[in-house]
């Protein structure tokens, strides 16, 4: 870049921020931003808070009550079940995503695979739709709208002064005046977004786990604004008046910020049909019933299984067994129940994914799309932080109820088997649920990359198409 | 008469004008069609869950000996209940994605069944729904903001608002006619979409008629607003400045900004504890003397006191005891739970007595019967047929009759709520207030405008 080039752009740039310094609206925008997103870090950061410490307290009080009971069947344990409670990353303040949606509160028991219940969705009024007040919400949808209102006049204001001429008549050359402006608003929407930024920064600092998380948002949301700004400053050389630009760029905004992202959801809802819970259950429970039924003393299934026992303990009667008989034939019927209920939980997985994907697919015509969807994995509030959840839980229920099924077939005699008891101690001694830390490099591979492709490509569009507007101001100004 | 049809032809005759109540004409079309459709594959799903009912019934049915026992067929079988959309749910999808519409009951306690949630897709459930709720109350405003934001200062920058402004006596005429002009072409716009959903949907008239009216009040509401906006701007974009921000403000800020203040005064973690104290209440009492859990089963339940002392071993009237003493010790903490859910739908109302966004949401959602009040009302039901369901059992557990395959027939049947929602007057009083305050405002300040 020539010297006297980048001197023209910044003196062009700076002229920008005089010019906004004078303008009330610019001004009342800039400053409604600001309150905006401190609003929103405080309730977001308070809210992450609340929901953290009522987690907390509800798992140490399932945990209290795990570690309560009396001595006891091994089987009352497996039917009395313990509960998790989803906890969310520190990151979750700045993007709720998808977590208020699900539940986080995940019953386990023996034989039975419960829903995730309580989410807050289900829990609050119709004011939940409106959204919900994070700098999420903030950066993605509102501060679109407030940063066309500083950039809309940028040239078409001049040009309607006809200051443009004159510009140029005074040897300002259109790339230069183009980059000015484009440098004037890029730098101006940094700016602005800092607060949030910054609150970004300061929780990576106080855990080093989640710089990396909190760098990648801060450059992703960094490139959706300057994509707004970009697109404001272009639309403001190209057309006559400034309040066409005004009228052009807040369509613009109701179409990508406010009605694509509500209705490709649906669409995808249609073009992908799911069943509903009912269905899938009763699809588990006709499976289940051609396998066999462990209840019942005929059943081809359980009678190979028995003889395959007897085998491989090289006796003739159940009652010769060293181990309770009863303990493995419940332990056999969970691993097949799991193993059904897995694969019906993998399989609306995939049907989610396909209705994911199509959004995914869509995010490259809306780049809020490619946002939300990065944004929310970044801070592990997801629809993938809920299946992680979700499969986590089924993992930790299939081992706790096997280990308690395995202390039946080991410390329960077979004969009176019902009327026995073991000590607390052997399910005091089982783990608790750990919660799987959120995989950052998956998530950096199918959702931050892409987005911020989506994002280089329409900055590269939109500098492309700056350099030719340059050429056309200085013909048409 | 002349002059309002001058003015609807000037209007018409602007072609971003035009092409702007086209649009929206449009997208109310289709919002009332997506609704439809998104109904329409709820009765659908409806349906097929009725079927997979009755094949399992029949299925048990056919399986039962006849001598069956009672305990365990009311343990193992499952019975529908099931909610409906209403006519109008098309409107307004409201919650009815996030909750289920049909829930299971087994006759064991209830407390342990009634917050089962639906396998949603969250990704596709947290952006909300594209109904005609959202384009009338997101995209409304907006159209109404491109159509008016430049009502006077279009005619300040084209030089005719001196020559109107001289005309004595007419310049209030004047805006009043070209606000209200304005008013009714949008309001046809959405209403006439609305109108032709709810025909057929086969909605009752009254209901129809009081959505379209709170539709026509939050119309004039931000007729007003614009109307003022436009009369205090100096210029087009200030006008469009000022009333973006009011938008924002009214239907983005300020009712998420409630939501979060009402999620923190009205915790509801006790949906949670209440789950956890249920489970503990039916589990100790394996450990406890069965004899206690009958004594506190029979004061709720005298008419069974009389049914013969409990054998040595296990016997199915002790195991519905328990189930129902369960329920019976955690009534109170079900009871603070419910009432926490709802007094945040009442605070939304409150919220909605000063903004009409939330106002309106409130009354569709409750014409549409997709809201709080409605789903706290299908629970109500839940817990009735469920009461039903185990008292009809209770004579086959402590008399020990057997259930055959013909006692099936027998079962009791749920029977879905017809009743339409009733939207609370003093909402809609308050919406009427709100506009017409919001309109004289904007008038009148339009009427002092000057050259």
């Amino acid at each position: 870049m020539r010297p006297a080039f980048a001197a023209t752009a910044w003196r062009v740039a700076q002229e920008e921020w005089r010019a906004l310094r004078r303008s009330k609206v610019a001004l009342a925008a800039a400053l409604l931003l600001l309150v905006l997103t401190l609003a929103a870090i405080g309730v977001g950061l308070e809210r992450a808070h609340s929901v953290e410490a009522q987690r907390a307290r509800l798992q140490q009080q399932a945990d209290e009550q795990w570690n309560r009971q009396p001595d006891r069947h091994p089987h009352r344990v497996v039917h009395y079940g313990h509960y998790v409670f989803r906890p969310l990353t520190a990151l979750a303040f700045f993007d709720f995503g998808v977590a208020p949606f699900t539940g986080s509160t995940l019953y386990l028991e023996g034989h039975r695979q419960n829903s995730a219940n309580f989410s807050d969705a289900g829990q609050s009024s119709l004011l939940l739709r409106f959204g919900q007040l994070t700098p999420a919400f903030v950066l993605q949808v509102l501060a679109p709208l407030l940063l066309l209102f500083l950039a809309f006049g940028s040239l078409a204001r001049e040009r309607e002064r006809g200051q443009l001429r004159l510009l140029l008549a005074h040897g300002v050359s259109g790339g230069a005046l183009m980059a000015g402006k484009l440098a004037a608003h890029g730098i101006l929407v940094l700016m602005l977004a800092a607060p949030a930024l910054a609150a970004l920064a300061a929780i990576a600092g106080a855990d080093p786990l989640l710089a990396a998380p909190a760098g990648w948002l801060a450059l992703g949301y960094a490139a959706y604004l300057l994509l707004w700004s970009f697109a404001a400053v272009l639309l403001s050389a190209l057309v006559r008046q400034a309040r066409d630009a005004l009228l052009f760029l807040v369509g613009a905004w109701a179409l990508m910020a406010v009605l694509l992202p509500r209705m490709l959801p649906d669409a995808a809802a249609e073009l992908v049909p799911r069943p509903t819970r009912i269905e899938m259950e009763a699809a588990v429970h006709a499976e289940l019933l051609r396998i066999g039924d462990s209840h019942n003393p005929d059943d081809p299934y359980f009678s190979s299984f028995r003889d395959s026992v007897l085998k491989r303990y090289g006796v003739s009667r159940i009652e010769d067994l060293p181990v309770n008989y009863k303990g493995l034939v419940i332990e056999e019927g969970e691993r097949l129940t799991s193993e059904l209920f897995l694969s019906s939980m993998q399989r609306d997985f995939a049907r989610q994914a396909a209705q994911g994907s199509l959004l995914d697919t869509a995010a490259l015509a809306v780049p809020l799309l490619a946002l939300r969807s990065m944004s929310a994995a970044l801070a592990d509030t997801d629809r993938g932080a809920h299946e992680r959840f979700l499969l986590a839980g089924e993992d930790y229920r299939y081992r706790l109820i096997q280990s308690l099924n395995r202390l039946h077939a080991e410390k329960v005699k077979y004969h009176d088997d019902r009327a026995q008891r073991i000590s607390a101690d052997y399910w005091r001694a089982l783990p608790r649920y750990q919660h799987p830390p959120a995989p950052l490099e998956r998530t950096v591979a199918q959702r931050v990359w892409p987005a911020l492709a989506i994002f280089a490509g329409w900055l590269a569009a939109a500098l492309l198409a700056a350099a030719w507007t340059a050429h056309r101001l200085e013909r048409k100004a | 008469m002349k002059s309002w049809k001058f003015e609807l032809l000037l209007l018409l005759r602007s072609r971003p004008a035009f092409v702007a109540l086209a649009v929206l004409a449009l997208l109310a079309a289709l919002a009332v069609w997506n609704g439809m459709r998104a109904v329409q594959s709820q009765r659908h799903a409806l349906e097929r869950i009725a079927a997979i009912q009755a094949a399992d019934l029949g299925d048990r049915a056919s399986r039962q000996a006849a001598n069956g026992d009672a305990g365990l067929t009311a343990y193992y079988t499952p019975h529908l209940t099931f909610d409906p959309p209403a006519p109008l749910a098309f409107a307004a999808i409201g919650q009815r994605d996030v909750l289920p519409f049909a829930l299971q009951v087994r006759a064991l306690g209830l407390q342990a069944q009634l917050y089962e949630s639906e396998a949603l897709n969250p990704e596709l459930a947290a952006p909300g729904h594209f109904d005609f709720a959202f384009v009338l109350v997101y995209l409304g405003p907006l159209f109404i903001i491109a159509l008016m934001h430049d009502l006077v200062s279009g005619e300040r920058e084209a030089g005719r608002l001196r020559l109107l402004s001289s005309l004595p006596g007419k310049r209030a005429g004047l805006w009043r006619r070209r606000v209200l002009l304005r008013l009714a072409l949008v309001a046809a716009v959405l209403l006439l979409p609305l109108l032709a959903g709810a025909l057929l949907s086969g909605a009752a008239l009254g209901q129809t008629a009081m959505m379209a009216g709170a539709t026509v009040l939050y119309i004039a509401f931000w007729c007003g607003v614009a109307a003022w906006g436009a009369a205090v701007a100096r210029s087009a974009a200030a006008g469009a400045a000022l009333l973006l921000a009011a938008f924002m403000l009214l239907t983005l800020v300020l009712p998420t900004a409630v939501n979060a203040a009402l999620e923190r005064a009205i915790p509801v973690a006790q949906g949670a504890e209440l789950a956890l104290a249920q489970r503990q209440a039916v589990h100790t009492a394996w450990d406890k003397p069965r004899e206690a859990t009958m004594q506190s089963f029979f004061r709720t339940h005298p008419e069974w006191k009389d049914t013969g002392p409990l054998p040595d071993g296990f016997h199915w009237k002790w195991y519905y005891a328990m189930q129902q003493a369960g329920d019976d010790a955690v009534a109170g903490q079900a009871a603070l739970y419910r009432s926490a859910l709802w007094s945040r739908e009442k605070w939304t109302r409150n919220a909605g007595f000063l903004l009409a966004g939330v106002n309106l949401q409130v009354l569709l959602h409750r014409l549409a019967g997709t809201d709080m009040e409605a789903r706290l009302a299908y629970l109500d039901r839940v817990s009735a047929f469920h009461e039903r369901l185990r008292r009809h059992f209770y004579p086959y557990v402590f008399k020990e009759k057997p259930f055959g395959e013909a006692d099936f027939a027998r079962l009791p049947v749920y029977s879905a709520s017809t009743a339409d929602g009733m939207p609370p007057w003093q909402m809609g009083a308050m919406l009427a207030a709100l506009a017409a305050a919001a309109l004289l405002l904007g008038l009148r300040r339009a009427a002092r405008v000057s050259g």
